[in-house]
């Protein structure tokens, strides 16, 4: 292999340089190919410097802040696991009091979201903060070694949801927490893909733009808990919006105001297949198989719903949306 | 102490102090690779990289970068059989990128701009090299061999350069006035031009390696084979390449109302293309396949496919798979030829063998039988290097076994492409092989570099986009010598250069800068020494391997570290 990647430009240089914000940065200890820290840095990074963090404990509190450094370089609090939409509420008042217009980010996992933070989320979006919540949904409780948490999905395997006799893994469906949060009534929810980095962009200055509460789910793979290589980050969150099971939406006031059009539905196999936690569905088995089936029925059912199926090729389609130019122009 | 503010770069004591380049197992490293349209040009050109200095804007630059290779884009552009695009990766996407329509539009500019070759005139004293035939190969081993420093001489039998392009091309695929110009600017570079020059009768082989350190032999090939069936010859015999030279120079053509026209190479397809512009019927006969997707390889005509094509749509009639089996004759003339199927068949030692079928002999009715069977090398003054051959025997480099400082190339040596692209590449070579010679340095080994594959591209950072269509001239009025393909605008163009995949080579997408999760790919402003505009941190890089999957064009690749 011949090799040619030297370069005489001072490394610590270069990074101080860089030609983008970044609030998240190298030196944390999350994983090879973390979804996780790929997202809340596409987040900062369209957020801009003029934010403030609550982030829950859950894994990108940990790998970011191993006492004493900080890979933050935003203002950043660290709350309990179940009180960050209470801890971001109290920041945005205070911030209010002194006539700043710093917004106020809130970061939380699945679990502290979905679950265990839930009612203190629910009480900051019915007070009306000015707070972006944004959540990163990996699929369980990660950082605790991986328990199912209610926004892991139906038959996954985790280590409190095993396959087996019983169960073809878990066996309940995955909370649908943005209709939940739509229902508050708030002025913008959406739901994002670590895939698609210009929506990710897009939406979070969207919500920015917004006076009070917005939410963010971004759908964000975890190699060790899902159960596949780091390289295939990316391409394992690609697939999943693809396929369908991870619909890309927007909600204004409760009311569906957009969607990422599907070009083509793949196959929710393509999608399940690279991922060990889904690998017992792939046996000789027709428990299995139906599983297979409950869960492509699960996919065509947000298809229909959400209405994600593209009529023709749309520049900004689950194909298109990701396409690249010379000299990096995205479009957003 | 530097006090950052906030956003500003974390201070000591944040997490840059912990190295986690230290978890890897594999690194991440940028390779550029060639693209399969760069190792399918038998010229040597690397489209992949001229159209990216197209997408940039850079049309000078991208017209130098062709001329690296190959002197004469206004000229292939046109006539070349592009294998680039047949090797195009894109062609397993869509549809290949039109890059000997950017060739084209470039050549011609240049023609338009006065763009000047990247050269710069030899020393005074430099050695002398002479080179035989201002063919496209002859043409081209004279510019490297100049761009390389040398003085040459370049000798042809004929008034003017060109070769073959001049004698047998018709300007309704090569204009006159492009094939001039082309060849003008060229020789006007300081190659010392003599026509009517003629090896063998003018000068001596020995004359010449008198006062050249080397010489370069592309005569192509001009003595038309001896045809005949089974011994009987029609009286007025003209072969092929004489009718259809005698119509490019004085615009003659033998008063016939129908031919057959054997043979399947490019002479049969033009000489039948310009009967039918004189109102014959012409008739093409080929033991050959005809081009298409069922035709093998080793079976199909030499004729390009696309002229076929076209000749097809101008009424010529083809026959495939049959030869002709006796000359039908009133007196000494031609009035039909009987014909027979025929097939190549693979014998058990391997060899193809022709074989007539029995029973399907049928008549056609023509008055004159025209071959185009091919040529042999004229041996004018090189028997010694022909050693009795009909062509020259030489390694990849042009070298002639057993003659020290005699190199030869383009149609004329055995296995030649029988190209223009083809002739270029081997003056090319040739040219670095005397250079080679000449300063006492070994050649380098083989080209084995591997094309990167369609499956090392990510399909899904590109966007479907339909290759522009060339407009062509109505059969109706394809009469005269006025060019069938139009080319492309340069909107046109523009968007093929933007269709181009980059395969192998960074186009600065910006994805692994944005993809990867440990923020250890940093951006440069100027140019890294890879020609990237992207660095690796190693000291923070975990070998994920999510920048090599999220690659689009396959520009990084995985190493191992231990
Ligand atoms: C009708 C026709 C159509 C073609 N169409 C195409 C096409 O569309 N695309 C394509 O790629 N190729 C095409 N070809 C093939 C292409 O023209 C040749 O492959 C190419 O020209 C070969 O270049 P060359 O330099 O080896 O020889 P040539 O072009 O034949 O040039 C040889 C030169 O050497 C000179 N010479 C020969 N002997 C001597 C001597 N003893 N002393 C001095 N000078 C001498 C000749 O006068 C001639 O000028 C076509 C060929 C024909 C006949
Ligand atoms: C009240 C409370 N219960 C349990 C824990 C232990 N705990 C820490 S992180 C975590 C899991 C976090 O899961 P999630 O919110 O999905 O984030 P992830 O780590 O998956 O990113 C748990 C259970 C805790 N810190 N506080
Ligand atoms: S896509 Fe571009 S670089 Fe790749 S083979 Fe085709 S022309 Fe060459
Ligand atoms: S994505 Fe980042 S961490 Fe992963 S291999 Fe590439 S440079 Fe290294
Ligand atoms: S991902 Fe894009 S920017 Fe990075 S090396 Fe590949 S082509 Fe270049
Ligand atoms: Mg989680």
């Amino acid at each position: 292999m011949s090799t040619v990647s030297e370069t005489t430009i001072p490394i610590a240089e270069l990074r101080r340089s860089q030609l983008r914000f970044r609030g998240l940065e190298a030196g944390h200890r999350a994983c090879q190919g973390c979804g996780q820290a790929l997202a809340a840095r596409l987040v900062t990074e369209a957020a801009g410097p003029d934010v403030m963090i609550a982030n829950a404990t859950g894994c990108l509190e940990i790998f970011t802040t191993p006492w004493p450094q900080s890979a933050w370089r935003l203002p950043w609090m660290h709350s309990l696991f179940e009180n960050t939409g209470a801890l971001a509420s109290g920041m945005e008042a205070a911030l209010k009091a002194q006539g700043k217009s710093t917004k106020v980010l809130a970061f939380g996992g699945d679990g502290g979201t979905f679950d265990i933070g839930f009612q203190a989320l629910s009480g900051m979006l019915e007070r009306g903060h000015n707070v972006l919540y944004v959540c990163y949904d990996n699929e369980a409780y990660m950082n605790t070694g991986i328990q199912r948490s209610s926004s892991t999905p139906h038959a996954a395997v985790t280590t409190t949801s095993p396959s087996g006799k019983a169960r073809m893994g878990k066996r309940h469906l995955k909370k649908d927490i943005i209709s939940i949060i739509a229902a508050h009534h708030i002025p913008y929810a959406a739901t994002a893909s670590a895939a698609y980095p210009s929506d990710i962009r897009k939406k979070v200055r969207r919500a920015l733009a917004i006076e009070g509460p917005t939410f963010l789910l971004i759908h964000s793979p975890c190699p060790l808990g899902w159960g596949h290589d780091g390289s295939q980050t990316v391409e394992v969150a690609r697939l999943a919006v693809q396929c369908g099971l991870f619909p890309l939406i927007e909600l204004e006031r409760g009311e569906l105001t957009s969607v990422m059009p599907l070009r083509s539905a793949r196959p929710v196999k393509d999608y399940l297949k690279p991922q060990q936690r889904f690998r017992h569905l792939f046996q000789d088995d027709t428990r299995a198989a139906q599983e297979l089936e409950h869960l492509q029925a699960l996919a065509d059912h947000n298809i229909e719903v959400y209405g994600l199926r593209g009529t023709n090729a749309d520049p900004l389609d689950s194909d298109g949306a990701d396409t690249v130019r010379r000299g990096g122009m995205r479009w957003a | 102490m530097t006090i950052y503010t906030r956003g500003g770069f974390a201070l000591p004591g944040t997490s840059v102090e912990f190295k986690t380049g230290s978890w890897r197992l594999q690194r991440p490293l940028h390779w550029h690779r060639d693209a399969p349209c760069h190792t399918a040009c038998p010229a040597g050109e690397d489209a992949q990289a001229y159209l990216a200095r197209f997408a940039e804007g850079r049309l000078q630059e991208a017209w130098e970068t062709i001329a690296g290779a190959n002197p004469l884009p206004a000229i292939t552009g046109r006539v070349c059989d592009h294998p680039c695009e047949s090797g195009c990766n894109r062609g397993m996407y869509d549809d290949p990128i039109a890059i000997h329509n950017v060739e084209r539009f470039l050549g011609d500019m240049a023609l338009s701009e006065g763009w000047a070759y990247p050269v710069t005139a030899p020393a005074r004293g430099a050695v002398r090299v002479a080179v035989v035939g201002a063919g496209p190969g002859g043409l081209s081993a004279a510019y490297h061999l100049f761009r390389r420093g040398y003085r040459v001489t370049l000798l042809d039998a004929l008034p003017e350069a060109g070769g073959t392009l001049r004698t047998a091309l018709p300007a309704y695929r090569l204009p006159r006035d492009i094939l001039e110009r082309e060849i003008e600017r060229l020789l006007a570079i300081g190659i010392t031009f003599l026509p009517q020059h003629m090896l063998g009768r003018d000068v001596s082989l020995e004359e010449l390696r008198a006062d050249h350190e080397a010489v370069f032999l592309a005569p192509g090939r001009q003595q038309s084979r001896e045809w005949s069936v089974q011994g009987s010859v029609p009286r007025d015999l003209h072969t092929g390449i004489e009718v259809l030279q005698d119509w490019i120079s004085m615009g003659s053509v033998p008063q016939v109302s129908s031919a057959a026209i054997v043979g399947g190479g490019n002479t049969a397809v033009d000489l039948a293309r310009i009967l039918r512009r004189a109102g014959a019927e012409a008739h093409v006969i080929t033991h050959n396949a005809l081009p298409g997707p069922d035709a093998q390889p080793d079976d199909m005509m030499a004729a390009l496919p696309r002229e076929v094509a076209q000749a097809m749509e101008e009424g010529v009639v083809f026959h495939e798979h049959r030869g002709i089996r006796r000359l039908i004759l009133r007196g000494e003339k031609v009035v039909g030829v009987e014909m027979v199927r025929m097939k190549k068949l693979r014998r058990p030692d391997g060899t193809l063998d022709r074989v007539g079928f029995e029973g399907t002999e049928t008549v056609l009715h023509v008055d004159q039988v025209i071959p185009a069977i091919g040529q042999d090398v004229a041996p004018d003054g090189m028997e010694g290097p022909l050693g009795r051959k009909p062509f020259f025997e030489t390694d990849a480099w042009g070298r002639v076994a057993g003659h020290d400082g005699i190199f030869a190339g383009g149609d004329a040596r055995f296995h030649s492409r029988g190209t223009v692209s083809g002739a270029v590449g081997d003056g090319r070579r040739a040219a670095e092989a005397i250079d080679r010679l000449l300063r006492g340095l070994a050649l380098p080994e083989e080209g084995t570099a591997e094309a990167i594959a369609f499956e090392k591209i990510n399909l899904h950072y590109y966007e479907h986009a339909p290759r522009a269509r060339e407009p062509v001239l109505p059969v109706e009025q394809r009469t005269g010598c006025q060019e069938i393909e139009r080319g492309l605008n340069s909107e046109q163009v523009a968007a093929e250069a933007a269709r181009c995949f980059s395969c192998g080579t960074c186009f600065a997408c910006d994805n692994c800068w944005t993809l990867c999760p440990d923020e250890a790919v940093l951006k440069t402003k100027e140019l890294a020494s890879d020609g990237s505009h992207y660095v690796f941190d190693y000291d923070y890089c975990k070998g994920c391997g999510l920048c090599v999957h999220e690659c689009p064009c396959g520009f990084i690749a995985m190493e191992d570290e231990i």
